[in-house]
């Protein structure tokens, strides 16, 4: 199906007083069918008006093209139609002549007395029979939207575009509007493309929303898929189990934008100090007993130690926004899911790989699997009893996971498919931030996730869920969160890196010392880190390692130990074969070039050997031990082991071409 | 009862009466006194101005007044003819400054290079008081008659012009929109949408045209001897020491000023949509 609106790598570009010009949008691809409801969301100034007016033609992009109906959008035309923010009613001519101007002219081929009726009809159809001998001035704002909504729909128009149309209207009148266009666009399937900046309103009216980063240079962040059954009432939408979490996400996007802005406003100007390139640093973290290292090193002064004296927590709520921080190069550093380094490399990120180093493993461990407690109640304790479950199913169960490249995407799926359930076909993983686990959990709209703590034993002691597996019963001492950083900030601020990855091990050291474990619970436990109770975080040993109800068992982190904290060529290696088995990114031909480039080994030496931690350097050569009895090793053909895995998608096999990194 | 329902129908001038006392008494009561200090004055000696009762007790003043209709040939004729006669030459240079002025001022207002490459003739022209422009026309013009139309047109061209201007150039960009995007017809597009969009200021420019006209036509005529008019009138007045003719004149000229100001205010608000 060939789509009714095609936008092709559009940019528009504004010129500026004093020659200078404005990059308001850029690289935009659209795509939008017969009949669908579209949104552009993003705050202001960030384009989406300009966007609108290019398919309408109003206004021309600079390069790219934009197609309605197999046609080169050239010129504005009725086929079109704008209803703007402020109506654009003639207010010299009175409802019906308004309405009347357009048919006239658009439709002139038709009798008078058919237009009559057209006329009629739509005046009709937004109820204004009344008033359609009224001058505009006469109406109230919500009666001109209808007026203006009437005139655009008269015309039959392929496309309906719609600029903020309820923008300037009162909370009930836009609530009664957005309902009565949502039944005309239904009933008649209409086209529609609609700029807003209300969330519920695009949540409520749209198919997809496209939502708009920041100008300059706006791009489409990202596309939302409403999946909300039609016809659509306000009342069933709330109730919806979408509904929120789309919410959500547009929110997050939107506040995702605003500190984007800010922080670009800061100043980003690397402050050279006590020989290193760079002192003023921004680390993203997420909210997770994982973050210890980070806290530590903040709150202990291991940062300033080592000359860092301006480094700034970034808190984000999901690895998304590690993932924007790191690629749009807001942030110096951040501790990802040990599985980003690779992911982003091999261009995970929007099909571009973007170069990312790894010079220290900061925890191991700390993941767990929970299942809704229905599971338990049910008498399902393992794998495979889910397995036999999910046969006798019908409807879809929901998993949730926090990152597609986190070691929980990997891990989870391993564990399904070690025990035959695919995790495509047989369940569906959602992609959901950490902190909201629980809350989905409680909500019923996912059956089990796959975190890392405290949101596993917080299920537990809550009574929402039981952990079915942790580390123990996965891969212990599996990689979980590693410090990453560009690969062009590594050359650029080789010694500001050095001094990063020692801050960083020492705070490691500190947290793996028992002593120092109650301190950092509570540390943890400040609104700034999790903000969350001091009851759900744990640290060391855990007590049992068997899932039980009555007795919750939580996932233990390693954040410091003889071989643990160097960065391992055989783990990324293996994170590779698991991200090509699940189809997220290709398997890289050139895979030794990948690895020698993501895994920095010296970096972490020299730290470590500057700190004097010498044990730490070891390599362990020892291979990688499954749960299932599967074993990995660094000399094992990557392809091959790919190749005998039994469920997997139709991976690809392809050479990723990185830039050459350029030395500073 | 009787008494009651004489108050409670009371009749039409007392309706009237107390709907507008409070409009109609204090400008009453302001000409009264005005009226008052100049009888005052001239009684005084103070001045050589004749009191305003000498519109009644000089004879020629007089007869003036009470007979503006007499056409005793040649200039000499009542000031309803003499005011015809000035109305008539406005209305001609009025009528060619509306047309010109609005047809130019759409045209320059659409196009941008047409409005850079004329505005600052515009601007410099309209600078011009209307006196001055009368040597200019009596050099350049046949005869006066057409000299002191052309000075009415002149003087009253350019409000007119560079209001139709800025009332096309300042039509909404939402009205032009809706016109691009419904492909509207050049010939429809002037007629619904931009004649209405610029009507206001077009009548603005009208309104202050014609008061500026009206002045004109009065410095032309005293200026261009020999014709029949009011302000020629005065001149002559003047010349022979009519001291009392000249103010039932300028009283004459006031009032048609007012009147014309009224009447283009009434056209507009019957043409102008309420918007």
């Amino acid at each position: 199906m060939t789509a009714l609106v095609t936008v092709a790598q559009v940019a528009k570009q504004f010129p500026l007083a004093g020659g200078n010009s404005y990059l308001a949008l850029q690289g935009i691809n659209l795509e939008i069918q017969r009949g669908e409801f579209i949104s552009f969301i993003g705050h202001s100034g960030c384009g989406k008006s300009t966007l609108l007016n290019m398919i309408a033609g109003l206004d021309q992009p600079t390069h790219g093209q934009v197609w309605v109906g197999g046609r080169l959008v050239k010129q504005p035309g009725p086929d079109r139609m704008v209803v703007f923010q402020n109506y654009s009613l003639l207010p010299w001519l009175t409802v019906w002549d308004n309405i009347a101007l357009a048919v006239e002219e658009v439709l002139g081929h038709l009798s008078p007395v058919e237009q009559r009726q057209i006329i009629q009809q739509h005046i009709n159809l937004v109820g204004l029979t009344a008033a359609k001998d009224k001058l505009p001035a006469h109406l109230s704002g919500g009666m001109r939207q209808r007026v203006a909504i009437a005139r655009a729909l008269a015309i039959r128009p392929e496309v309906l575009l719609l600029d903020e149309p309820f923008g300037a209207l009162d909370a009930l009148t836009r609530g009664n509007l957005q309902e009565q266009l949502m039944r005309i666009c239904e009933e008649h399937q209409v086209t529609t493309v609609m700029v807003t900046h209300d969330v519920d309103e695009a949540v409520f009216l749209s198919d997809r929303i496209v939502m708009l980063t920041n100008g300059p240079g706006s791009q489409i962040g990202n596309i939302l898929t409403v999946d909300i059954p039609r016809p659509r009432r306000r009342m069933e939408v709330v109730k919806h189990p979408s509904y929120y979490s789309l919410r959500s996400e547009i929110i997050y996007f939107l506040n995702q934008q605003k500190r984007i802005k800010k922080m670009r406003s800061r100043a980003m100007t690397a402050v050279a100090r006590h020989g290193l390139e760079k002192v003023n640093l921004e680390l993203g973290f997420v909210p997770l007993t994982a973050c210890a290292p980070l806290a530590v090193a903040q709150e202990k002064g291991l940062f300033a130690k080592h000359g860092l004296d301006e480094v700034h927590l970034v808190r984000e709520s999901s690895w998304r926004g590690i993932v924007d921080g790191l690629v749009g190069g807001y942030l110096d550093a951040a501790q990802t899911p040990a599985g980003l380094p690779v992911w982003l490399t091999l261009g995970g990120h929007q099909d571009k790989p973007l170069p990312i180093v790894s010079s220290l493993t900061m925890t191991r461990n700390g993941n767990g699997i929970t299942l809704a407690q229905k599971f338990y109640q049910q008498g399902i304790h393992t794998a495979s009893q889910l397995r036999n479950y999910l046969q006798e199913q019908t409807e879809p169960h929901i998993l949730g996971m926090v990152h597609p490249a986190s070691m929980h995407n990997l891990l989870l799926r391993y564990w399904l498919a070690a025990a035959g359930i695919d995790p495509d076909r047989d369940v569906r993983l959602k992609t959901i931030p950490p902190a909201q686990m629980v809350a989905d959990l409680k909500a019923g709209t996912i059956d089990g996730y796959c975190v890392g703590e405290p949101w596993n034993v917080r299920a537990a002691l809550e009574g929402l869920g039981f952990t079915v597996a942790t580390d123990q019963e996965l891969w212990l001492d599996h990689p979980a969160k590693v410090l990453g950083v560009r690969e062009d900030w590594g050359m650029r601020y080789p010694n500001t890196h050095i001094a990063l990855v020692k801050a960083l091990l020492e705070a490691c050291h500190y947290c793996d010392q028992p002593q120092h474990r109650e301190e950092i619970r509570h540390l943890l436990a400040r609104p700034e880190y999790l903000g969350t109770d001091v009851r759900y975080i744990y640290l060391g040993e855990p007590g049992k390692l068997t899932c039980e109800l009555n007795q919750p068992e939580y996932a233990h982190h390693r954040f410091y130990g003889e071989g643990l904290n160097r960065p391992s060529r055989t783990e990324h290696l293996w994170i590779m074969t698991q991200l090509a088995r699940w189809g997220d990114v290709p398997f890289p031909r050139n895979w030794l070039e990948i690895l020698e480039r993501v895994c920095r080994v010296n970096v972490f030496t020299i730290a470590a050997r500057e700190l004097g931690l010498l044990g730490t350097t070891q390599t362990s050569r020892s291979p990688i031990r499954l749960f299932d009895g599967s074993e990995f090793t660094s000399n094992q053909d990557p392809i091959d082991y790919l190749n005998h895995l039994a469920i997997k998608r139709d991976f690809s096999v392809a050479e990723i071409v990185l830039e050459r990194p350029q030395a500073a | 009862m009787v008494a009651q329902s004489q108050r409670l129908s009371p009749t039409l001038f007392q309706l009237w009466w107390q709907k507008y006392a409070s409009q109609v008494l204090p400008p009453l009561v302001g000409i009264v006194v005005f009226l008052a200090l100049w009888q005052g004055v001239s009684s005084s000696g103070l001045t050589r101005l004749p009191a305003p009762s000498t519109l009644f007790t000089d004879e020629d003043t007089r007869t003036l007044l009470l007979n503006p209709f007499f056409d005793r040939g040649g200039l000499d004729k009542g000031l309803f003819w003499q005011t015809l006669a000035s109305l008539t030459r406005v209305a001609k240079g009025y009528l060619a400054a509306a047309v010109v002025g609005i047809s130019l001022g759409i045209l320059v207002g659409v196009n941008q290079i047409l409005n850079r490459a004329l505005d600052p003739i515009f601007q410099f022209l309209r600078m011009i008081a209307p006196l001055a422009w009368v040597p200019i026309t009596l050099i350049a013009l046949p005869n006066v008659q057409i000299a002191a139309t052309f000075v009415i047109f002149i003087t009253s061209v350019w409000p007119i012009l560079i209001n139709t201007t800025v009332g096309v150039q300042q039509i909404p960009q939402d009205y032009k929109n809706v016109a691009l995007v419904l492909q509207i017809s050049p010939r429809k597009y002037f007629f619904k949408i931009l004649l209405p969009a610029a009507l206001p200021y077009i009548f603005t420019g009208l309104r202050i045209a014609i008061g500026l006209a009206w002045l004109a036509i009065i410095a032309a005529e005293i200026v261009m001897s020999g014709v029949v008019g009011i302000g020629f009138f005065i001149w002559d007045a003047y010349q022979q020491n009519y001291v009392s003719e000249v103010i039932l004149a300028v009283i004459y000229i006031g009032a048609v000023g007012l009147i014309l100001d009224r009447l283009v205010a009434w056209v507009q608000r019957r043409i102008v949509p309420e918007q």
